[in-house]
């Protein structure tokens, strides 16, 4: 059971992995895109009717393939200060009440992405774009970034990894 | 429920959420995804996973990952070196000279970066040490530094600049142009109090430092100048092409990004190692952000549909305040909550209740939202919680946090005077804009 749940955990990882590489291709496709556009338009006269569409979709998916390796690295921002003034003891116990929230809400943002996932197939909707393309193509990324980031809170609560790393702060402003 | 028991209710948890130390978008969701549940029901949760949809299929929003990625590529790459020596042969033999150079390489780098962080964590690893060295006061060496690099979101490129367009549906060209003369004014202050500090006390500036300074001929200062001729193509290809008319703000940071490269090239410092490692950085500091932006967009949706936003603009038009004492009492809470909570977090919030209440008070878009961003950005080094302190700190770890609280005070003082000069002259933010 165990050694089960190790190769699973492994598994998630490297999907996790797999996710993060292809997030610093969406990234790429972004720049290229954008500079390519500028080029055309400027230098050749010709606008070209994808560039907003491939940054657009490139944003959202790289933004969803990247979310599990943040949440793997506890690198989503919070506010921790009272976390810092507290007992260790005390900060394990709240973390571990952290981490299950996490999961629930991830679990239920999850559940809530994917149930209109399903009605984006059924109902055949489409995105009004010069040349329209099923919203699940995009959506569906939504859906992986949230159930892949519950898991990981789930994983979390595994008293064994508990309290080591706390959530990060971020890197903005 | 009345409409204030839901809005100051709402708030309430929200910002207790945000105390627990729960990652802010898990905070947004538990909140939103409850409070659609209590208004709307389930059939409300569709319109969750809309918003998360549309906030993330904003291309505007590109803007974010390209205007770090472009910093991160000149950090990294250690292009930046060069416009250091440069700028240090450029500034002379003046008291105090380490603290010129810090806030005249704040701004240049303010320039060249979306955000404050980076300009901190590499002015505490490349020009404090230096400071210290030279027996310069520590306190005023780590406020020069932290002011110098609170200049980068207000200089564009910036990214707080591209988060609060997007939330508050104001041109976000406008607002990132709006910025360059409120920069340069908060540079000016910071080398004025810098200077009359070091007349006052000449204590704060070892005697003798100045003779330090490199003996520059003339040929080498127009050398120095050549040398960081390409950092002047990157700030061209963001700030030119925008003021031109001929990119957008997201096509302009890419064309930055591409100047970035093209910089490490010429100065043979470009790696695959470090393009990956700032893309890397880029890419997981903008899901990082997005993530947060995506949980939060329903909260907006939330207060709307409760009748929050729209009663407590009828309250504000009622009261019949001064515009003044509005833009005081607006400007002060978002102060006093940026010294605990995040900067985003705290926009996500007040941004769409202070929104429709412009039209009300007859604030001008541009010259509100930049007197909001330089107060936000100043809540990264108000005491106790500021990321730019966060990351000076990480940088230079043997300066005690106290002192660090202590340093960026006079500096805080500063950024005030500033936001009443903008309040109180808004040519000053809104007549570049109206070039566009």
């Amino acid at each position: 059971m165990g050694e089960a749940l190790s190769a699973l955990a492994r598994l998630h990882d490297a999907v996790t992995r797999l996710g993060f590489h292809l997030s610093k291709l969406c990234l790429g496709i972004i720049v290229v895109a954008y500079c390519y556009e500028v080029f055309a338009r400027y230098f050749f006269g010709a606008p070209t009717w994808w560039s907003n569409e491939a940054v657009q979709y490139s944003l959202c998916i790289g933004c969803f393939l990247m979310m599990p390796h943040v949440t793997k690295e506890k690198g989503h921002v919070a506010v921790t200060v009272i976390l810092d003034m507290m007992a260790t003891e005390k900060t394990r116990i709240l973390y571990w009440f952290i981490y299950l929230v996490g999961f629930l809400a991830c679990a239920a943002a999850t559940w809530i992405s994917l149930d209109e996932n399903i009605r984006q197939i059924v109902k055949d909707v489409h995105l009004m774009k010069v040349k329209p393309i099923p919203k699940i193509y995009i959506s569906a990324w939504i859906t992986y970034g949230f159930a892949s980031s519950a898991i990981y809170f789930l994983r979390m609560l595994d008293p064994r990894t508990l309290g080591i790393g706390k959530p990060a702060s971020g890197m903005h402003g | 429920m009345v409409w204030w028991g839901t809005l100051s209710g709402g708030l309430a948890i929200l910002l207790g959420a945000f105390m627990t130390g729960a990652p802010i978008f898990i905070a947004f969701l538990v909140i939103n995804i409850a409070g659609v549940l209590i208004v709307l029901g389930q059939p409300g949760f569709g319109m969750v996973a809309n918003s998360i949809f549309e906030t993330t299929n904003i291309a505007a929003l590109s803007a974010v990952p390209l205007f770090i990625l472009m910093g991160e590529l000149l950090f990294r790459s250690g292009s930046i070196d060069i416009l250091f020596d440069s700028v240090d042969k450029l500034v002379g033999k003046v008291r105090g000279r380490q603290y010129v150079l810090c806030i005249v390489l704040s701004t240049i780098f303010g320039a060249l970066s979306g955000a404050a962080m980076g300009v901190a964590a590499m002015m505490a690893r490349t020009l404090y040490p230096g400071m210290i060295e030279r027996k310069y006061d520590s306190r005023l060496s780590t406020g020069a530094i932290l002011a110098g690099a609170s200049l980068a979101p207000i200089i564009p490129p910036s990214v707080l600049v591209i988060i609060i367009g997007t939330l508050a549906d104001v041109s976000i060209a406008g607002l990132l142009i709006a910025g360059i003369v409120p920069g340069l004014i908060l540079s000016g202050m910071f080398l004025i109090y810098i200077f009359a500090r070091v007349r006052a006390n000449p204590e704060l500036a070892p005697y003798g430092d100045s003779d330090t300074a490199p003996e520059v001929t003339v040929w080498e200062m127009v050398v120095a100048v050549l040398r960081v001729l390409p950092f002047a193509v990157i700030i061209f290809c963001v700030m030119g092409f925008i003021l031109l008319g001929i990119a957008t703000p997201s096509e302009s940071a890419a064309t930055g990004v591409l100047g970035a490269l093209l910089t490490a090239i010429y100065y043979r410092k470009l790696s695959w190692r470090m393009i990956s490692e700032s893309v890397t950085s880029a890419a997981f500091i903008t899901s990082m952000i997005l993530v947060i932006m995506a949980s939060s967009k329903m909260f907006s949706q939330l207060l709307a549909f409760t009748g929050s936003t729209r009663e407590l603009t009828t309250l504000i038009v009622t009261l019949n305040f001064e515009p003044y004492v509005m833009l005081f009492i607006m400007m002060l809470i978002p102060f006093i909550l940026c010294m605990f909570i995040d900067q985003i977090a705290l926009m996500l919030v007040v941004i769409p209740i202070y929104q429709p209440l412009l039209g009300t008070l007859g604030f001008d878009p541009i010259w509100f939202w930049l007197i909001m961003l330089l107060n936000v950005t100043v809540g990264g080094i108000t005491p106790p919680f500021g990321y730019t302190m966060f990351a000076f700190k990480g940088s230079a770890p043997n300066v005690p946090l106290s002192d660090i609280f202590n340093a960026t005070w006079p500096f805080v003082g500063i950024f005030l005077v500033g936001m009443i000069v903008i309040a109180a002259f808004p040519p000053l933010a809104t007549w570049l804009p109206g070039l566009l």
